[in-house]
């Protein structure tokens, strides 16, 4: 796939051969995602192109110099700029959805961007006739449009990826910025009725690096309170790579709201060892302890997502992780009684 | 150092310095640097990397310019421990010193570049950390020279300042960035919220509309149901009149027949009453269509006729027949003329009988933005006087016993959500005219 997109970007094949080459990666990821016997699944996210820009990638009205940004994966990517309005997106991730349902036996979880990753695609020095707010108005409106084709079209849950918040943080350490990003995301949010808003979900992965030593390093104590104003039903929260889970874990205790559910994140993507089930068991029954069990569940830290600039991490290796994921949980659920 | 190449980096200095002040964002003021530090010749290539947090340390250049972007492309450069992370690339965000190498022919340390760089006829270079003060950006300035030695420690130093520079230059950038964004969404936040104001004052609006369209069609029940009964007593007359004549030897049908179309007209008479009551008190606003004046006018008729005939009201209409289409609610819009004509009935209650004449008016007006559609209704009753004039259309300013000063406030809510306008005036002789203009459809 991560070939077929270089070789598109070189010319060498063309859109449809893309499109094909998409579908039958799509359609491998589902049947063996569905042969991990996760109750949920994902459709790897193959198509996108990178996760903040995926649906607006290909429009004319971007220049590739925007901001260069440290993601939470750690990976700096430069964002591409708006260099006129108005903006719309170019392939909305019910697209993606639309290629993944007919394969797809069991419940989809589709990932879109939020309003705050697009919002750093404004450029800083402005665009005449086209304001920020009329800019950010604009994503606020894309989005929802496509959060409601993606609930409409049968997706189980949908996920905004949250995750420049530690971002946030870095370029701003008043933390408005941080507060900003969780206003505008709410004005997405607010735009769902709180049933809706039940298969909504935030993905962040905002937690410490283990690799890192950096003092610009940020800390989910700095993330979580505000990230739970965040008027999602739904949160996949990164915490198997975390060095201290039991603290996060009391955080989370501390700030999550009433009838926010947990999605606790069990296995590590980035940890080239595979779990085993007994790992990821002792994960939920640690996080038991101060989540009640109704609203707790189990997530991988972040996706598995190729970029499309990276191969380093073998599909094998993602699926078998993700096994452990599910047989862990099973077995946590039997040893709180919940069978 | 030769005065001339003090010159030449003093040149270049104040160029960069007037770009840490001149660059609207932090990509553009990263590149502005590296162009301007090579643009004397006196660097092969400059380029500025930022240290990714990934397993594999990498050092991602983000900004580069002179000549060798293939060497950019093909190295890969590490901060971390190992022998990639040897380069002053990396080193330099390690150790947060500058880094260099004299002679790339033989420091062992470059080793796995050294192939590359002599093609490209590098022969040393140099990083500088992106640090200043407690601020640490874990990037470097990276400079490569065509000579050996050509980072001696006045260099060194001078552009380990410019780094400093361009670190507090960045964190302002990025501050604004954070300033920026936040006041977007400070302003989208406030549009939105007025937004959902204007649509709850709508929704309350619609609301109150519908109660009080309820409430007047109460106060005409009396009248209206006078005014079906007087059908339906006609239809049983005839009925039994038509029963009657075929039970005669030889039934005249002529008779019969002309006496069933009087009662099919007399049904259809009563049915329309009541489908205009139904269609008056539907609850649903509906999204604003074409109405034509003309058919809003005839609508309201069935409604008012009863009661202004009980009152010997005589009602004239006066109709232009080329009045434009308007967008809007039809049953709001009729709304607004009910209450005028019942206002301008109940203010001829107590004038002489004679008097008792209401005039419906339609004109076109032709404004600078297109033809408007105006209706007046005029009365001949007792007038408001001019120090009532202003507080007609507040809401519950009423004169009337029974009155609760709803009709006028509402219908001018109405008239400005479609766009037009509402206003009164006195007659030169007697009463008062309402006037309602509407814009035509564009
Ligand atoms: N055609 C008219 N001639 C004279 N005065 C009028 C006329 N129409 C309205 N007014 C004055 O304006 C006042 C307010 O009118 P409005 O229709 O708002 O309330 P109302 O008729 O008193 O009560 P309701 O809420 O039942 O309509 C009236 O009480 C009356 O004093
Ligand atoms: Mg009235």
């Amino acid at each position: 796939m991560i070939a077929g997109l270089r070789d598109f970007e070189g010319g060498r094949i063309s859109q449809r051969e893309l499109h094909a080459l998409h579908r039958s990666a799509i359609q491998d990821t589902i049947e063996r995602f569905e042969a991990t016997g996760s109750p949920v699944i994902t459709d790897g996210e193959q198509a996108k192109h990178s996760f903040a820009t995926y649906a607006i990638y290909g429009l004319e009205t971007l220049a590739p110099d925007g901001v260069p940004i440290s993601f939470a994966d750690g990976h700096i990517r430069i964002l591409p700029r708006v260099t006129a309005g108005p903006f719309r997106y170019k392939t909305p991730a019910d697209v993606y959805l639309d290629i993944a349902r007919p394969y797809a036996h069991v419940p989809l979880k589709q990932a879109v961007s939020s309003a705050s990753a697009l919002s750093l695609l404004y450029p800083q020095d402005g665009i005449r006739d086209y304001s920020r707010q009329q800019y950010l108005q604009a994503v606020v409106v894309e989005l929802e449009g496509e959060i409601r084709r993606c609930l409409h079209k049968g997706a189980h849950v949908v996920q905004m990826d949250f995750t420049e918040a530690r971002l946030s943080i870095r370029l701003d350490p008043t933390r408005r910025l941080l507060e900003s990003f969780v206003d505008l995301n709410n004005l997405v949010l607010e735009r769902f009725s709180v049933d809706e808003r039940q298969r909504i979900g935030v993905h962040t992965c905002p937690g410490a690096d283990r690799h890192s030593t950096h003092s610009a390093e940020v800390d989910y104590a700095e993330l979580l309170p505000s990230l739970f104003e965040l008027r999602a039903m739904n949160f996949y929260v990164q915490l198997a790579s975390e060095p201290d889970r039991e603290r996060v874990l009391k955080l989370i205790r501390t700030h999550a709201k009433d009838g926010q559910r947990i999605f606790v994140g069990v296995i590590d993507p980035l940890d080239p060892r595979v779990e085993t089930p007994e790992d990821v068991s002792e994960r939920v029954l640690q996080a038991a302890q101060y989540i009640p069990v109704d609203r707790l569940g189990t997530t991988d830290d972040c996706g598995f997502a190729p970029f499309s600039d990276d191969t380093s991490r073998t599909r094998e290796t993602a699926f078998a992780k993700i096994r452990a994921r599910v047989a862990g949980t099973a077995l946590a659920s039997r040893r709180l009684g919940l069978d | 150092m030769s005065d001339r190449r003090l010159d030449r980096r003093l040149q270049t200095l104040y160029a960069c310095i007037e770009a840490l002040f001149q660059a609207g964002s932090e990509q553009e003021l990263l590149q502005c640097i590296c162009d301007t530090l090579v643009a004397d010749g006196e660097f092969l290539l400059a380029w500025i990397g930022y240290g990714e947090n990934d397993p594999g340390k990498a050092v991602r250049p983000v900004a580069q310019a002179g000549h060798g972007r293939d060497f950019l492309e093909g190295a890969t450069f590490s901060w971390g421990g190992e022998e990639r992370g040897q380069a002053p690339a990396g080193a330099a965000i390690r150790t947060g010193k500058a880094c260099w190498v004299d002679d790339i022919r033989t420091d062992p340390s470059f080793s796995p570049w050294r192939t590359a760089a002599l093609a490209h006829g590098y022969a040393s270079c140099m990083a500088v950390p992106l640090i200043a003060g407690a601020v640490d950006l874990h990037g470097t300035l990276n400079l490569y020279s065509a000579e050996r030695h050509a980072f001696e420690q006045s260099a060194i130093a001078h552009f380990a300042g410019l780094a400093t520079c361009l670190t507090r230059a960045v964190v302002a950038l990025r501050g604004h960035l954070a300033d920026d964004l936040t006041s977007g969404v400070t302003a989208l936040r406030a549009s939105e919220e007025r937004r959902r104001a204007q649509e709850a004052l709508h929704q309350a609006q619609t609301e109150l509309a519908h109660v009080t369209r309820v409430m007047t069609l109460g106060e005409l029940a009396a009248s209206i149901a006078h005014e079906i009964n007087q059908p339906l007593a006609a239809i049983i007359a005839d009925a039994n009149a038509c029963l009657h004549w075929l039970d005669a030897a030889r039934p005249p049908l002529d008779v019969v027949r002309e006496t069933l179309v009087a009662i099919a007209n007399d049904s259809d008479r009563a049915a329309e009453v009541i489908s205009r009551i139904r269609a008056f008190l539907s609850r649903s606003s509906v999204p604003h269509g074409p109405c034509d004046p003309a058919e809003v006018i005839r609508g309201v008729l069935p409604l008012v006729h009863p009661e202004l005939r009980r009152h010997g009201i005589i009602l004239e209409m006066s109709l232009a027949a080329d009045l434009p289409t308007v967008m809007g609610d039809r049953i709001q819009l009729q709304q607004v003329l009910l209450n005028l004509l019942m206002n301008a009935a109940e203010a001829m209650r107590e004038v002489l009988p004679e008097r008792r004449r209401l005039v419906v008016r339609s004109t076109v007006e032709h404004r600078d933005d297109g033809p408007w559609a105006v209706v007046a209704v005029e009365d001949a009753g007792v007038g408001f006087g001019n120090n009532g004039d202003a507080r007609l259309f507040d809401a519950f300013y009423t004169t009337k016993p029974g009155g609760l000063g709803m009709g006028l406030s509402i219908s001018r809510s109405i008239i400005d959500a479609h766009a037009g306008r509402l206003w009164a005036t006195t007659n030169p002789g007697h009463g008062a005219t309402f006037h309602v203009a509407l814009p035509g459809m564009r």
